[in-house]
Order: C-alpha cells, then structure tokens, then sequence
C-alpha cells in the first residue's frame, strides 16, 4: 500500500467507519462470542448426528425396498427398487449425495408415499411447533404461580396434599391421561372433539378446538415435574443468605420474592421446560397417536418402521436443529438472567478487540 | 346369513328409542340417498402408502385403489370374482389365452373413454418389471408380449409357455386397476372407480369427489369420500362414537364389547374366508418330518385359538385355506383337538422335549401366545419372537421353523399360488411336494369349475394328510358403522369399502 492511496483513503474519512466498528466492538456484549461458538458448535451436533442417523438406519435388519414391497416381493423386484433408489451405493456416497442434495433444500421424495419430504414435513412440524406453543402457554403460567404458592406455604397440610397429588398425576401414565381427557370431554360431555381431525389446508390455531385435548394432555404430563422445580428453586432461593440479607434491611416481601427470589428460581425452570420441549420436539407421541394428531413425532416413527431414508433422514435433521436452538435459546436466557455470567469479561471478546485495535494502531496514530 | 349379527344396539330394546339411531341395517326398501361426505377411518399403520393402482403398499393404499379404480372384475359378496367393467371374459380350452371384452361407454376421471389400449397398457404396468410392483408375481404367468388388442374393446392375454391360468380373474382382481394411457400415480391418478382425486396427505387423509360418469348409474351416492388414517383403534374408536367419521374397517375383535347396546355405532360382522395359522417348515427341523406336522396339527386347540383370538369371531379351520371356493372339498373330516394322538406321533417321531422360536408379527402374536400355551402341555417349549413387518417379511422369512401367518380369504387356486403351490413366491414353509404341484397346474389349465374339482379335491387331500399349514381358523370380519351409513352386509372382506353401494342417511358438518 502507498503513502498516497493511504493519505487518499484518510481523506475520504475512511477512519470514521474504523472508529465506529471499534466502539461497537467494545460496546458488544461480553456474552456475543459464547452464542456464536455455541451456535457453531450446534451445527456440529447436528452434521454429526445426521450421518450418526444414517449409518444407523442402515443397521436396521431389513431394507425399504423390502419393506415397501412386502411380502410377495419376488427378489429380482427388491434388487430393480434398491438400483433405483440407489441404495445399491456405498454408504459415504449415499450420505454425500444427500448432504449435498439438502445443502441445496432439497429433501428428496418419501420412498413411501412418493410425496416431497420437505412438503410432508413443513406441515407436521407446524402443527407440533403450535402444539408445543400451546403447551407452554399454558404450564408455565401455571407452574411457576402454583411453584411458588407451593414453596411460600410449604408446611401447610393443603400443600403436601396437592404435592402427593402431583406426584399421582406423574405416576399416571400419559395415555391413561389422555384416553380419560378425551372420554370425559369429548365421549360424555361431547364439548370437544374426540380426535385432532384437522383440516390441512387451514392454519392449527384457526382449528384451536383440535389442539386443546392434546395440549391438555402433554402438559398435564409435564406440569408436575415443572411445579416442583419452581417450588424446590424458590424454596432454595428463600432461604439463601442474600434473600435474608435483603429481608433483614427490610425489603417488603412481595418484593422480595418477585425481584430478588424469583429471577433465580427461574434458572432451572427454564433448563426444565427446554428438556421437556427438546424432547416433545421429537414427538408428542402418546398424543400425536391417541389424538391421532397429525406432528412430526409420529411421521417419524413411522419412517423408522418402514425404513424410509430420506424421510428419517429430513425429520432428525429438522428435530435435532430444534433442540440444539431450544438448548441455546435456554442458555442465552440463563446467561441474561444471571448477573455474574451476563458481565462477566469474555477472553475471547478482549482477545478480539486487542487484536482489532493492534491491527488498526498504526492507523489511528497517523489519523489523529 | 347371520351377516347383521351380534350383541349390538340392534339387539337392545332400551336402546336409542325410535330415533335414526336405531334405524341401524339398511333394509332393501330403503332408498339409497345422495349427498354428503362420508368419512371412513382406516388403521394406516406405519405406512403412509400411496395413490398407485399396481403398486399400493399396504391396506390403506388399497382401499383408496377402490376408490379409485375400477376394475375388469370385482368381488361379489361372496368373495368370487364377478364381471364388472369386462362384459364378457372367458378363458380357452386349457386356460392359455384369455379373451376379454369391455362394456361400451366406460369413461375415465378425466373424460376419456376406457378401451382396450387402456387394458392393454394397464396390464403391462403391473407386470413392468420397471415399476417393481408387489403384487406382479400374481401375474406373473402373463405372456408380456402374448397381450394382445383385437378391437377397440376386445383384448386376448397369453400366458407364459406351457402355463394354464384359469383363476386368472381372482388373482388379477385386487390389483387390476384399468387405468388410462397417460395415468401417472403421483401426477395424474386417474381411473374408472367411482370417486376421483382431490387431495392426499400421506399418513392423514386423502379426499375424493363423485365420479359424475361412473359406470353404474346414479351411483356412487355421497358428494364426496375422506379416508382417515388413524394409528390406534381406540381413538378410531371414539372418532367413530362421536360422530367424526362413518365407517371404522377392521375393528380390533378387543373392542367388541364396546359396540354393545351403543347407540352411536353398531358393528357390522362378515363371516370371511380370512385364514390364520402357523407355517410349519418342512425344511427344518422337527418339521421335516410329516408326523411332528400333524402332531402340532392335532394338539392345536382350535375352538380356543377362536375364542380367544377372535374374541369368538370366527370359526375353526381344517388346515384348508379358501372353504368358500366351489371347488372346495368339504369331505374332508374336520381335525379336531387329539392330544393323545399328537402324542402319540410326537413319540413315533422320535421327538422328546422341544424348543423352539415361533416367530410372528404384530398381527399374529396373540395367536403365538395363545398356541404356546398349548403347546406347553405337550412339553413343546415355543419362545415367540416377535418382530417387525420388515423382518417378518424379509429374506429370512423361509428360514424359520415356525412362523405365525394368515391372509384373505381368496379363492383355492389364487391361495395355492400365491402360499404354498407351484407359483409361490414367499412358500414360508417350503412345502414342495410333486404330485400337490402337479394337480395345481393341472387345474390351473382346467377352466371348467367340475372338471377342476375333482383335481383340487385331491391336492386338498394332500395339503390336509401331509401338508405344512396348520390353519386354525377363519376370521369374521368387524366393521364399526354409524347408524347413518346404508350399507349392505356380506360375506366379504370390506363391505366398508364398497364406495359405490354405501350412502349417508343425513348430511353431517
């Protein structure tokens, strides 16, 4: 570079832009290069366990030309269908051949029912993603008031027994739960369908009468674990040094729960709900099969039975993106509600703004 | 008949009163009405299946077929075959040629007029060994290049050298769909059966319209037809109560007891031909040997495997599959529960303690454990195995000694070719016996039903002194009906899917 395309470019003020993105970078929030190298490391995850899941289909006794074909197939028609779905190729080429195939989105077709992948899962990862919406909407309100009505009154006799209570909820298994949600409401009382018939060309929430009995039923399943993590956290929480630090100068109570106890106990409810979406994710299953509700749980255990690659294939893709980003969306949440971890000095963050300011020193010091 | 039978809402004074409910069996003076949707909800199970008329993958797939397509021949309500869009078919003196001719006038879905090019190309689809269909090898004997067009709507088949094919119509039927020359199963799924095509979500639904040109007039009745693909009977069950759909097919015989004094729905029973049973493999051991078969034949309980199985809705069998056929030998003595006898053979065999896998399917399970039990009073040690339908139905399948099995209710000599003859792709039990294939071809090349039944009379004799089937019993088949539904009772698999007979009482949201 010469000294006159160097004055030249000081001229037209080609340091203003440099000073700003050198503010911006000490402005960045010390917590930005933890979500980038998570995210990173979530794709990893999700590279890994693809080929994981590919090499594991091939494991499975039986083949889907053999499974497609059925019973009567004679060998030379099993032999001409795996030719052609070119499951006659090594299994590196194969995963290859897809990867590149969904690098460019496409999915490839259902060896089942010939329909587009991407087309059959859009849909049911829609309706599951509604669903789980649904869920959350309803047990966290729920568990969280009924968490700490249970943690502030903790001896009472009224609160054991909804306690025992819970724990007799848990113990139920969920289909019991929802065969006995759809007798009651939908068989005796007739208020709402029996099973999630919905209409596919109409969005779920416009049909939001499909949604409740499943969505009862999944969070009847999972509200129990969940108020008893609230209840044990604020229990925890209330009885920290700093809350009786905080009541001995005489903050008021309900301040005190809500602004100081409460944030804390937050932690491991949202660690609690990510475990139970990052799994419902993958299938809702007792209520997808009993509420005969049309998510993507089901779609995939079907394609495992029949040994539908591609279909495999785009829904563990899809489910596992789900949870690596439930899982960061969890601890993104962690950090900013934990004081000492949303300011904590990041090396990696110092790391880079030394290394941007020695780069443009020389620079700055002719500039100014 | 006893077709309208069992301890259902019709039975039950008290129930429903003199509403429509009760109005329950559509009697023959009542008018068929027009209009609706008629919703049936099929057990799709785990595959989604597809809209092919030569290739549908499973049950739900075929009965969209019969939505669908229509076909030269169709079953009557006995389960034989009889004329539907051929006017005329009849083989030649020894079953080699096949002439059949179409009824004039048949139009397709999208307006054209069926023909022979039509028939011609339909049959060279299945049989494609491109299009790698499941069901090719039942007609596998056709000639490919013996099809031919004698005029606009006459075509003759050939088949292939040396080969008779007399029940070419019952083997030909399931799969026959007549489809146009530019069908196309994904694109463009076109027939002559009497809905069309309007939406099909894998493993969800799919939703047909009346075909307004279907070959018999007026008919069929509702506006439209939805096919619903539950994965459990239960909810199918209450989707059913509650009005969300019409018709269940194939109710599980576990939830018989829920159809009593409902008013909300009946079930329909069809005493069928469907037959269950264990494949004894002549290759393996014990069962090469013909005593240790017809021990295991003897100590069987059939009345109980009835009872518990179907929930007492069947009927036992005498190791013969297709007792409905009319060449069907019924001298044969019914073999009944011998436990000495069974014995005594084990004992002449040789054979002391026994340990064997008895491997099944989901399906056959409850048979598995209900037949080991028995077997255990014979110091017969069976393990079941269960596994799954791709297992059950992969390239170990010959392999095991004892294996549950079952399937419709065919005529004899479309079983025979099809489970244990000469033409027999997946022969589980590797019976091959000289004589028995023998008289199949020789009544494969019999088109004259008399002259063909003094020919199965004999192979059945064989099948039943030295045969490897036990054949235990024959299912009824149960079908759930809302009381809206007009349907007729049969002694078929699938009076549910007759979707040109059945009609809705009222119109439902």
């Amino acid at each position: 570079m010469s000294k006159a395309s160097h004055l030249d470019s000081t001229a037209t003020g080609e340091t203003q832009p440099r000073r700003i993105f050198g503010t911006i970078l000490d402005q960045l929030p010390s917590w930005l290069p933890w979500v980038l190298l998570r995210l990173l490391s979530g794709m990893g995850v999700v590279l890994a366990l693809s080929f994981i899941v590919f090499a594991a289909t091939q494991a499975l006794p039986s083949d889907p030309a053999r499974q497609i074909l059925g019973p009567e197939a004679d060998e030379a028609a099993i032999v001409l269908l795996r030719t052609q779905l070119g499951l006659d190729r090594p299994l590196p080429i194969q995963y290859l051949d897809w990867f590149s195939r969904v690098a460019r989105g496409d999915f490839g077709v259902s060896l089942d029912s010939n329909v587009p992948v991407s087309e059959l899962l859009a849909r049911r990862l829609g309706n599951t993603l509604t669903l789980l919406l649904c869920v959350v909407a309803l047990s966290l309100p729920l568990a969280l008031t009924l968490g700490i009505v249970l943690a502030l009154w903790r001896d009472s006799r009224p609160a054991r027994f909804f306690i025992t209570l819970l724990i007799l909820v848990k113990a139920t298994p969920d289909f019991i739960i929802a065969l006995g949600l759809m007798f009651v409401f939908a068989l005796n009382l007739q208020w709402l369908p029996a099973v999630s018939l919905m209409d596919p060309d109409r969005s779920p929430l416009a049909q939001a009468e499909f949604l409740v009995l499943p969505a009862l039923t999944i969070t009847l399943g999972s509200l129990p674990y969940l108020i008893r993590l609230v209840r044990t956290a604020m229990i925890e929480t209330l009885e920290s040094e700093y809350v009786t630090q905080a009541r001995l100068r005489g903050i008021p109570e309900q301040a005190l729960i809500f602004s100081h106890a409460l944030p804390n106990a937050l932690i491991p409810v949202i660690y609690g709900v990510a475990l139970m979406l990052s799994v419902m994710v993958g299938g809702a299953l007792i209520a997808e099969v009993v509420f005969a509700y049309p998510g993507i749980g089901s779609a995939l255990n079907s394609a495992v039975q029949m040994r539908d690659l591609p279909l495999i294939q785009g829904a563990v893709l899809i489910i596992t993106l789900s949870v690596v980003l439930i899982n960061l969306l969890a601890d993104f949440l962690t950090v900013l509600l934990t004081p000492r971890l949303r300011t904590a000095e990041s090396k990696v963050l110092n790391f880079w703004r030394r290394s941007y300011r020695r780069a443009v020193q020389p620079d700055s010091s002719r500039g100014w | 008949m006893g077709s309208l039978l069992p301890g259902c809402g019709e039975q039950s004074p008290k129930s429903g009163g003199a509403s429509s409910a009760t109005a329950l069996s559509s009697s023959a003076d009542e008018k068929p009405r027009r209009g609706g949707r008629l919703r049936l909800g099929i057990i799709g199970g785990d595959q989604a299946g597809n809209l092919d008329a030569h290739k549908p993958f499973n049950t739900g797939s075929i009965i969209r077929g019969f939505a669908l397509y229509s076909k030269l021949w169709e079953w009557n309500d006995d389960m034989l075959p009889k004329l539907t869009l051929a006017e005329f078919a009849e083989p030649n003196a020894d079953a080699s040629q096949w002439t059949i001719r179409l009824k004039k006038g048949l139009e397709f879905h999208h307006g054209k007029t069926v023909t022979a090019d039509d028939v011609v190309f339909s049959i060279l689809r299945l049989t494609d060994p491109g299009l790698a269909s499941p069901f090719s090898y039942l007609v596998n004997a056709v000639d490919r290049e013996g099809i031919a067009k004698i005029d606009e709507f006459t075509v003759r088949i050939a088949f292939k050298k040396g080969i008779g094919f007399s029940p070419l119509p019952s083997l030909w039927v399931n799969f026959g769909g007549i489809v146009p020359t530019d069908y196309h199963p994904v694109t463009n799924p076109v027939g002559a059966g009497p809905f069309k095509y309007k939406d099909f979500r894998p493993g969800e639904r799919s939703l047909f319209v009346r075909h307004e040109n279907y070959f018999l007039n007026g008919q069929p009745y509702p506006d439209e037809l939805e096919i619903l693909d539950f994965k459990d009977q239960t909810s199918r069950f209450a989707a059913l109560v509650s009005g969300q759909i019409h018709l269940a097919n194939a109710v599980s015989p576990d939830q018989i007891a829920l159809f009593r004094d409902n008013p909300r729905a009946r079930l329909l029973v069809s005493p069928t031909y469907a037959w269950n049973g264990f494949y004894l493999n002549t290759a393996k051991k014990p069962f090469d040997d013909i005593r240790v078969r017809q021990a295991f034949r003897l100590l069987v309980d059939r009345g109980e495997l009835v009872k518990r199985v179907f929930n007492g809705e069947g009927r036992i069998a005498n190791d013969l599959y297709a007792a409905h056929d009319p060449t069907f030998n019924h001298d044969i003595p019914q073999r009944l529960h011998d436990p000495d006898g069974a014995r005594r053979l084990l004992r002449e065999a040789g054979v002391g303690k026994l340990s064997l896998e008895l491997v099944t399917n989901a399906a056959g399970s409850n048979a598995a454990v209900v037949f080991a039990e028995q077997a255990r009073r014979f110091d017969i040690d069976l393990h079941i195995r269960q596994v799954d339908e791709a297992t059950y139905n992969g390239s170990e399948k010959a392999d095991w000694a004892i294996s549950t099995g079952g399937s419709l209710g065919l005529p004899y000599l479309a079983a025979a070719v099809s489970i244990d003859g000469p033409l027999a792709v997946a022969n589980r039990s590797n019976f091959y016996d000289a004589r028995f294939h023998d008289l199949i071809h020789q009544a494969l090349k019999e088109p004259d039903v008399e002259r063909q039944k003094t020919i199965v009379h004999e192979a059945q004799r064989i099948q039943h002194e030295r045969g490897s089937l036990l054949i235990w019993g024959f299912a009824n088949a149960l079908d759930g009906v809302s009381p809206l539904v007009g349907i007729q009772a049969e002694r078929s698999h699938f009076p549910t899917w007759r979707f040109d007979r059945l009609w809705l009482r009222e119109d439902t949201a």
